[in-house]
C-alpha cells in the first residue's frame, strides 16, 4: 500500500526532473504479486528437473528414441488392419458423433440460452440456469461420459448422452453471453413498438448473434471431434478412436498409428477451413 | 381541440429516496409539436418513457387517447404501444438486418406471435413500409444492411419504422443528439413537417434549446423532476433558460444558442 501511494503522489514535473529512468508502470501491489508468482514457478520448474528419477535413461537418448519413433510413425504410416476406405468410414462416424451431440446440444442450448440471457430473462431464472451449467461444465466430458455408461452401458449411447449434456453446458454459457451482448437499445425499440418476446427473439436477438451462434457451435464441433476420437478409445464409442485404441494398446503398430494420426489431422484442418469459410461468408451477408 | 394525453401529478421513484419525476402535470393537444427540454438528469427521458410504459410511473394517471395507461393489462399495453412510436438518440435499429426488415418491425406490435416472429407482412404493410422509404428520402437503401448507412440515414429509418405503426404520437429521445448540424436540421425538418401533414403529435427531448425554440408549438421545461416552464416559444425568457438549466449554465447556453448550433 506504501508503494502505491508513494508512487501516485508524485507530480509529472518531479518525474522528469529526476536522473533515474521514468517508470511507465508504477510498482504495485499486483505487479509484486505475479512476478513474484512467474519467479516461483520458474525456481520449482528448475528443481524438478534436477531431481526427477530418471532411472537410466538419458535425456539425450530418449529425445533420439522418441524422434525415430515420429519418424515411424509419420513416414511410415502403412495399412496393416483395416484399409482405406474402411478408415475413412471410422473417421465418418467420428465426425457423426461430434455433430450428433453438437447438433442436438445446440437447439438445446438456444432455447436454454434464451432463458439463461439476463437481459431476456428474469434474474431467477436466469441464476438458476447459470448455476445449473456451470455444474455441468465442471464435470469433464469424460467423466459424463462414464457416469452415463452406469445406464446405458459403455458404448455410443453413453458417449452421445454425456457429450451432448457437456456440450448444452458449454454452448448455453457461450449463446446467453452473446445474447446479453446485444444491445438494449434494440430491444427497448422493439418493446415499444408493441412487439412480444417472441418477436423480439426471432426478430432482433438472433438476426444480431448469429455470427456469435455459430462460430460458438463450430468451435463446439470442433472439440466434440476431438474428443469424440477420445471416447472411441476410452468408452468404446466406435469411430477412428477405436481403430487408434487397438492399434497402440493390442498391436502395439506404431506406423497405424501414424496413418490414424494423418486422418485425424486431415480432417481437423478441413474442419478449421470449413469453419473460416462460414465465418466469412456470414460477415458479408 | 381535444387533448390526447394528459398527464396528472406523475411521480417516479427509484429506490427510496432517488426522485426521478415529481407530480408532473401538462396535457397536449392532437397535432401539437411540443418539445421538453432540460439538463441531463433532469428526467426527461423517464417521463418520456413513462408514457408508453416502458417505465412504470410510481403515482398519478397518465390518459393517453382517453384511456388510463396506468391501468392497463398486457394486451391493453401492446395495443397503446402500437399507437405510440419511438425515436432515440442512437437509433436502435438491428445493424444485421435490411433497412426494410427494420421498417417492417414496427408492424410487430399488429401481428400474431408467430407470423411476427417469423417476419411474414403483407403486401400492404411491405407497400407502406415502401411508400415511408420514399417520403424519407430512402429509396436507394431499400436493401441495404442497416449498420451501412450514416447516422442522418438510419435516424430516418427509425422514423420509419415509428410511422409504419400508424402512430398516434411520436415520443423522440434525443434524435438529433448524435448527428451533425446538417443531418440535425433534416430529421428536425422532417418530424415538424410529418407533424404537420400527417397530423402526428409529437413529444421531443431536445438538448438544443435553439432547435426546440425554433421548431416548437409549446416548450415544457424540466428541472430535477419537475414542470418549471410550460408555455410558447415566443414568450420565453432568459431568466426562464437560466431558471430551467440552472443558473451557472444559463450564459453559455443562450450564448451559444443564439447564433450556433451546437451538439450535445
Amino acid at each position: 500500500m506504501s508503494v502505491e501511494n508513494t508512487v501516485t503522489t508524485k507530480t509529472s514535473s518531479e518525474l522528469v526532473n529526476r536522473d533515474k529512468p521514468i517508470k511507465v508502470k508504477p510498482l504495485n501491489k499486483v505487479t509484486i504479486v505475479i512476478r513474484l508468482t512467474l519467479l516461483s514457478l520458474v525456481l520449482l520448474s528448475i528443481y524438478g528437473f534436477l531431481t526427477f528419477d530418471y532411472k537410466d535413461v538419458g535425456l539425450i537418448e530418449g529425445i533420439a528414441a522418441s524422434i525415430a519413433n515420429f519418424r515411424v510413425m509419420f513416414t511410415e504410416a502403412h495399412f496393416s488392419h483395416f484399409n482405406f476406405l474402411e478408415g475413412l468410414h471410422q473417421v465418418f462416424i467420428t465426425i457423426g458423433l461430434a455433430l450428433l451431440t453438437t447438433l442436438i446440444g445446440a437447439i438445446i442450448s438456444l432455447f436454454l440460452g434464451l432463458f439463461a440471457a439476463q437481459n431476456l430473462s428474469t434474474v431467477r431464472v436466469s441464476n438458476m440456469i447459470k448455476s445449473f451449467v456451470a455444474f455441468i461444465r465442471a464435470v469433464p466430458t469424460v467423466l459424463w461420459v462414464l457416469i452415463f455408461a452406469v445406464s446405458a452401458g459403455l458404448g455410443s449411447v453413453a458417449a452421445v448422452i454425456g457429450m451432448t449434456f457437456h456440450s448444452v453446458g458449454y454452448l448455453i454459457k457461450a449463446y446467453s453471453e452473446s445474447f446479453e451482448e446485444l444491445d438494449e437499445g434494440v430491444i427497448e425499440a422493439l418493446r415499444a413498438s408493441g412487439a412480444n418476446w417472441w418477436q423480439i427473439v426471432w426478430q432482433a436477438v438472433i438476426p444480431s448473434t448469429i455470427t456469435y451462434l455459430v462460430s460458438w457451435s463450430f468451435l463446439r464441433f470442433e472439440i466434440n471431434f476431438g474428443v469424440a476420437v477420445a471416447m472411441g478409445a476410452a468408452a468404446g464409442a466406435g469411430g477412428i478412436g477405436y481403430d487408434m485404441f487397438m492399434a497402440s494398446t493390442f498391436y502395439l503398430d506404431l506406423r497405424e498409428v501414424g496413418t490414424i494420426t494423418f486422418y485425424i489431422l486431415i480432417f481437423a484442418i478441413l474442419l478449421e477451413v470449413v469453419a473460416i469459410r462460414i465465418k466469412r461468408h456470414l460477415k458479408t451477408v | 381541440m381535444t387533448m390526447l394525453l394528459e398527464l396528472h401529478d406523475v411521480s417516479k421513484q427509484y429506490g427510496n429516496n432517488t426522485i426521478a419525476l415529481s407530480d408532473v402535470n401538462f396535457s397536449v393537444r392532437e397535432g401539437e409539436f411540443v418539445s421538453v427540454i432540460g439538463p441531463s438528469g433532469a428526467g426527461k427521458s423517464t417521463l418520456l418513457r413513462c408514457i408508453n410504459r416502458m417505465i412504470d410511473a410510481s403515482n398519478g394517471e397518465i390518459v393517453f387517447d382517453g384511456v388510463n395507461a396506468l391501468g392497463l393489462k398486457r394486451k391493453e399495453l401492446r395495443n397503446l404501444r402500437t399507437k405510440i412510436g419511438i425515436i432515440f438518440q442512437h437509433y436502435n435499429l438491428v445493424d444485421r438486418l435490411s433497412v426494410i426488415e427494420n421498417i417492417l418491425h414496427g408492424r410487430l406490435g399488429y401481428k400474431s406471435a408467430i407470423t411476427g416472429a417469423l417476419g411474414i407482412y403483407s403486401r400492404e404493410e411491405k407497400e407502406q413500409a415502401l411508400k415511408l422509404l420514399n417520403i424519407l428520402g430512402l429509396e436507394d437503401q431499400v436493401y441495404k444492411r442497416s449498420d451501412q448507412l450514416s447516422g442522418g440515414q438510419k435516424q430516418r429509418v427509425g422514423i420509419a419504422r415509428a410511422l409504419i405503426q400508424n402512430p398516434k404520437m411520436l415520443l423522440c429521445d434525443e434524435p438529433i443528439a448524435s448527428l451533425d448540424p446538417n443531418a440535425s436540421k433534416v430529421i428536425m425538418d422532417y418530424l415538424k413537417d410529418i407533424s404537420k401533414s400527417m397530423g402526428i403529435t409529437v413529444l421531443i427531448n431536445l438538448h438544443q434549446v435553439d432547435v426546440a425554440l425554433k421548431y416548437s408549438d409549446r416548450i415544457i421545461g424540466v428541472s430535477k423532476g419537475s414542470v418549471v416552464y410550460d408555455g410558447s416559444p415566443r414568450h420565453i425568457t432568459k431568466e426562464e433558460i437560466h431558471h430551467i438549466y440552472g443558473s451557472e449554465a444559463g450564459d453559455l447556453i443562450m450564448d451559444l444558442g443564439e447564433d450556433t448550433d451546437y451538439a450535445g
